[in-house]
């Protein structure tokens, strides 16, 4: 709780060694256990593998902390992100051009990021349950343009996505820093940012101060779903095709990162630092976890057991 | 209403009970198998009808303890994982130790464990039950894939394999289940004072503490009957596809969610029925058979059931929007 | 303490009607710049909602606002603002994880030079200022979930100073804060005051009314009663205008019965929200009155000995045993809560009368646990008549019943458990006299039936015509007990009030 008791206008590194969350000893813990038992851990070409790995996650976990800080959440990102990559492929396929393939991945992003807003926001629905419906409808969706098979893609402007690098620095690795930037600044330093603590800590006083809290509420679910449809780029490329079951699953490790960076449920409590650091942590542990062989299923297990873990904590620390 | 009060008195009185707030959703159950049998020469046939009851019937034995964690105004998202490692752990118990039986009540057995595992989560440690059980869904897939490592187990006893695929009487065993299941279901909710406190809590879980009911008890026994259910309905599955792999079950939460909602029971708590969750299985099963007779894509099935999903919330909003506005 | 002759705002007429219930009944009100303006009344007298009408979060129905003569639309909160008025709720609207200027600035955020930006620096600068001006000592960067509440009390006033408040309107301001944190916000009101900024305050303790106030006006059932002027009226007579027929109960009740065994005794109870070290007894046959300001702890002695709250220290003996735990296990031992707030507490409002009624009792009706509707029909038909419960049917939910019948609802539905203690928190709380009466015939009945009710009531004249004795509370404690031949409503309201 004090932990996330930061300066918002200066750059959120100044946190005293008696305030370190728990996300930073979790991390500090995972690294230091895997470099003792593997060899492989801590070389330079392993956290390069890390930071890559970690990015499409990052660019879905940003928003979902927003999502969360507001008190709901969004586990659709997983399909949506699958659907998205799907069309993308599939314009790229059928077109050629990447910029308009982007414009399609981003407008899938788009409208299912409107739809989970309204619904969330308008009709009052439950968020959980409402993301939920949303996921099988993108899952089905997928399933329906594949026909269950992957789309190939064969380009070179895709490939220079993954593996092209600016000035020494891989290109996905800047477009994650270019999202973390963005999405800080839209949180500590727009209107956007303030009401979203606002939309979770007291929604009335927003509504109050002649606020349209609904408007705002509905942006943070559009915010997701184009920043899904941006991750669908980096997605596609890295596999160089479109699968209809490709990112399946990677709402739980997104929604797992923010949780143990810190975000909480409630009050519009959160903290962009802590679900980077939640990234690095859940991309750690699947790291670490296969070079030790063990195998993804095992790890899903593992990054649950993380989540109730940081959940306990959270408990723990929020009992006055 | 007045039956007497013998033991066969009030079984039929609970699913009686139940009946008034069912109507009008058999009705649409009649509607759909009307339209079905204009739409599609192959639907009126005893083989699909049969079918169709079979695996409503299955769908039915997962929504039935799932339908009493949502009227406490909670939710179990685990259902679906819980599933399919209880069949694994059947299966492979039943492989090694060559008894059907053993491994028939270590897969009841895993199920319910889930489910006192969630219960504890949300009754002592306070978690919202979607967290809870969604971080229990993938530690269970987890360790579901791990356990199985890829390898996929069949061939079971004939005598184990009737529980899925099996006819008694023309019958598909798996209905009688159905019957069987649907009665102490109902009987549970509407003749039990288990069930009266269950109610009350969805309703208003302040003023049902404060009437006395033990909230935490009845928590974790809702929750664990809904792992338990589930650790059963892996059974008639695993009979019925003679093979387990890591990855089954994983496609049954969103439908048993549907059927528990289309059956009229209220996300919000306090309403609903285990009847009404029958009916759900049974239209959710009707529309999903629809569509293959009409050789849709099997690929179409998640959409559909998300948008009956979305639909069913929206009107379960609704309705308690306008009960709330009334007060 | 100036009566300018220009008025800064003026109410006519202003009536608000809900389903069911009219809250706001042709109230018309003046304000006049530099005064502090008191406005009493019961719960339920329209307080909150004329509050959310002059904000504008509520339009009401009929009558309006006149401005030196013009008329002035207040609509929303946005119109309320810029006429000036700022309204402080007892449930503060402050945003828990923002920084103290955010909160200030909370929809009206200074823009930077690159669009869409905040600009920070500025705002800081804004709220700097403002916390200057009430002498706060705090970081305007700290955030509000770390403040106290008079602190948090503190950036609300100055939210509405950075909206140049004229009007400030402030809901029991004093509730949570300490003698020391309240005279602070007392030399600020005069500081304010002498700024010309009117204050409407709505408070429940005379002393401060009477201290603080320039002009007293009454509200009762969603009218207005009157107003007086401080020097002119005593508090007795002010509570009798805020209570009503106080003296004329239709209730009467025969006292003088022999003492029974004690039921229920309490040493030194201690709980986690609020209970500051509390010892009572209620015997058998009695009804003993636990009496005291909005705050002073009541309620929350209620739930401690309920088992609702947390107990941190001290005893509770029932018939001499030892008792402690979660509701359910006072439920078992026998004794019954009615809640404060029947609506969110004490009822399944989706529920049917019936279900309501038979729930407590469930274990005792149906010890095998196999629930028999039949057998609940009996059981709910005869607490109806008995209780005179007036409904269409046992079948209707509960929330279709009138207030009076839904309390006595809330009741009867212990009675099907054998209860033998009861804790009746506010029993007659919205519900119109003649039910009223037949609460209090309904409890009367229970203790010549052999049970104690401890009874919790804000009506003085329901404590001094309906118990036996009563209980003062202050503060988390008790402030001193009242026998019978010293129970008045002057004795309550004097052990009750005292700050020292």
């Amino acid at each position: 709780m004090n932990e996330i008791a930061m300066d918002r206008t200066s750059p959120p590194f100044s946190v005293t060694l008696a305030r370190v969350p728990g996300v930073a000893w979790i991390l500090g813990l995972l690294l230091i256990g895997f470099t003792f038992f593997s060899r492989d851990f801590l070389t330079g070409a392993n956290l390069h593998n890390i930071g890559l790995q970690s990015v499409i996650l990052l660019i879905l976990a940003l928003p979902q902390t927003m999502i969360i800080m507001t008190e709901g959440c969004d586990i659709a990102v997983g399909a949506v992100l699958t659907l998205a990559s799907v069309m993308l492929a599939w314009v790229l396929v059928h077109d050629g051009s990447l910029p308009l393939a982007l414009a399609a991945a981003l407008a899938v992003g788009l409208v299912f990021g409107l739809g989970n807003g309204m619904l969330v926001a308008l009709l009052k629905m439950p968020p959980f349950v409402v993301t939920l419906g949303t996921m099988g409808v993108a899952q089905g969706l997928a399933l329906i343009v594949t026909d269950g098979q992957s789309i190939v893609v064969n380009s070179d402007a895709l490939q220079a996505v993954y593996g092209g690098n600016l000035g020494g620095v891989p290109i996905p690795l800047l477009i994650g820093v270019a999202m973390y930037a963005l999405s800080h600044g839209l949180l500590y330093h727009t209107r956007f940012g303030t009401y979203v603590f606002a939309l979770g800590g007291n929604a009335e006083a927003l509504k109050l101060a002649g606020v349209r809290a609904n408007a705002y509420l509905i942006a943070v679910y559009v915010l997701g779903g184009l920043m899904a449809g941006l991750a669908a780029l980096i997605l596609t490329a890295r596999m160089s095709s479109g699968h209809p079951t490709s990112a399946i699953g990677m709402e739980f490790d997104a929604i797992a990162a923010v949780v143990v960076g810190g975000t909480s449920f409630e009050h519009g409590k959160g903290w962009l630092l802590g679900t980077l650091l939640g990234v690095v942590a859940v991309g750690v542990l699947r790291n670490g976890l296969n070079l030790l062989t063990i195998p993804s299923s095992a790890q899903v297990a593992c990054i649950g057991l993380l989540v109730i873990v940081a959940l306990f904590i959270d408990g723990l620390k929020g009992r006055k | 209403m007045n039956f007497a009060l013998s033991r066969p008195g009030r079984f039929i009185g609970a699913l009686t009970a139940d009946l008034k707030t069912i109507g009008y959703r058999l009705a649409a159950a009649l509607l759909i198998c009307v339209i079905l049998t204009i739409a599609s020469d192959a639907f009126l046939t005893a083989n699909n009808l049969l079918n169709v009851l079979r695996q409503a019937s299955l769908l039915f034995l997962l929504a039935s303890g799932l339908t009493l964690v949502i009227l406490t105004a909670g939710l179990d998202l685990s259902v679906g994982a819980n599933i399919g490692l209880s069949a694994c752990i059947a299966a492979s118990v039943m492989k090694l130790s060559g008894s059907a039986l053993l491994g028939a009540a270590c897969g009841v057995g895993v199920g319910l464990c889930i489910g006192v595992a969630n219960g504890l989560l949300v009754a002592l440690m306070r978690m919202p039950p979607f967290i809870a059980t969604y971080g229990m869904l993938w530690v269970v897939h987890g360790i579901t894939f791990w356990y199985m490592a890829g390898t996929t187990i069949y061939g079971f006893p004939a005598a184990f394999r009737a529980l899925g695929s099996g006819y008694f009487l023309g019958v598909p065993i798996p209905v009688y289940l159905m019957f069987v299941f649907l009665t102490l279901g109902a009987f549970f909710a509407q003749r039990t004072t288990y069930g009266q406190e269950i109610y009350a809590i969805g309703a208003n879980r302040e003023s049902a503490r404060l009437s006395g009911v033990p909230i935490a008890r009845r928590l974790i026994l809702v929750y664990t009957v809904s792992g338990a259910m589930a650790g059963l309905a892996s059974l008639v599955f695993l009979a019925r596809m003679n093979s387990a792999e890591g990855d089954i079950g994983e496609a049954f939460t969103l439908p048993a969610i549907a059927a528990v909602l289309i059956g009229g029971t209220s996300l919000f708590g306090g309403v609903g029925t285990v009847s009404g969750t029958l009916v759900g299985a049974l239209i959710l099963t009707l529309v999903l058979n629809g569509m293959n007779l009409l050789t849709l894509d099997a690929s179409w099935q998640p959409l559909v059931t998300g948008v009956i999903v979305i639909l069913a919330v929206f009107l379960d909003t609704l309705t308690r929007k306008r009960a709330e506005a009334r007060k | 303490m100036n009566q300018a002759t220009v008025p800064l705002l003026e109410l006519r007429g202003i009536s608000k009607t809900f389903p069911g219930v009219k809250a706001l009944d042709d109230v018309s009100f003046v304000v006049y710049p530099g005064e502090v303006h008191m406005l009493i009344g019961e719960n339920g007298a329209g307080k909150s909602s004329l509050m959310k009408v002059l904000c504008g979060a509520y339009t009401a129905d009929a009558g309006q606002f006149f401005s030196k003569g013009e008329p002035v639309a207040i609509h929303s909160p946005a119109d309320a603002r810029k006429f000036g008025i700022a309204v402080i709720f007892q449930e503060f609207s402050l945003v828990p994880y923002l920084n103290i200027a955010q909160n200030i600035f909370l929809g009206r955020e200074f823009k930077g030079r690159i669009p869409g930006l905040i600009d920070h620096p500025r705002m800081h600068r804004e709220a700097r200022k403002i916390l200057d001006l009430l002498g706060l000592d705090l970081s305007t960067r700290t955030l509000v979930h770390e403040l106290g509440v008079a602190q948090q009390q503190m950036v609300e006033i100055a939210k509405a100073l950075s909206q140049h408040a004229r009007i400030l309107v402030m809901d029991e301001p004093t509730a949570a804060l300490s003698d020391r944190e309240t005279e602070r916000l007392f030399a600020m009101i005069r500081q304010l005051q002498a700024e010309g900024v009117a204050i409407i305050y709505i408070s429940h303790r005379m002393a401060e009314v009477f201290a603080m106030g320039d002009r007293i006006t009454v509200l009762r059932d969603g009218k207005k009663v009157g107003t007086r002027l401080p020097g002119e009226a005593t508090p007795d007579e002010l509570v009798r205008m805020m209570v009503g027929r106080s003296v004329d109960m239709s209730y009467a009740r025969s006292f003088g019965r022999s003492e029974g065994e004690i039921i229920l005794e309490v040493q030194d109870l201690h709980s986690d929200h609020g209970v500051n070290g509390v010892s009572l007894n209620v015997r058998r046959g009695e009804i003993v009155g636990l009496s005291g300001l909005v705050g002073a702890g009541r309620t929350e002695v209620a739930r401690a000995i309920f088992g609702a709250d947390k107990v941190t220290g001290g005893e509770i003996r029932l018939f001499g045993q030892v008792h402690y735990g979660t509701p359910d296990r006072a439920v078992r031992a026998g004794i019954a809560l009615i809640p404060e707030s029947r609506k969110a507490e004490g009822l399944a409002l989706i529920r049917t009368v019936c279900d309501n009624l038979v729930l407590p009792g469930l274990a005792k009706a149906f010890p095998n646990r196999l629930y028999q509707a039949a057998k609940a029909r009996r059981i709910a038909r005869d607490l109806i008549d008995r209780l005179r419960i007036s409904t269409p049917s046992p079948f209707r939910p509960v929330q279709v019943l009138s207030g009076g019948n839904q309390q006595k609802v809330v009741i009867g539905k212990w009675l099907s458990s054998e209860s033998k203690f009861f804790i009746v928190d506010e029993p007659t709380r919205g519900i119109d006299v003649g039910a009223k009466a037949e609460i209090f015939a309904l409890i009367d009945q229970l203790v010549q039936q052999g049970a104690g009710v401890l009874m919790i009531s804000s009506e003085l004249s329901e404590i001094v015509h309906v118990c036996d004795r009563a209980y003062v509370m202050r503060g988390g404690r008790i402030a001193g007990h009242l026998a019978r031949e010293e129970l008045s409503e002057e004795n309550i309201l004097k052990m009750g009030m005292q700050h020292e």
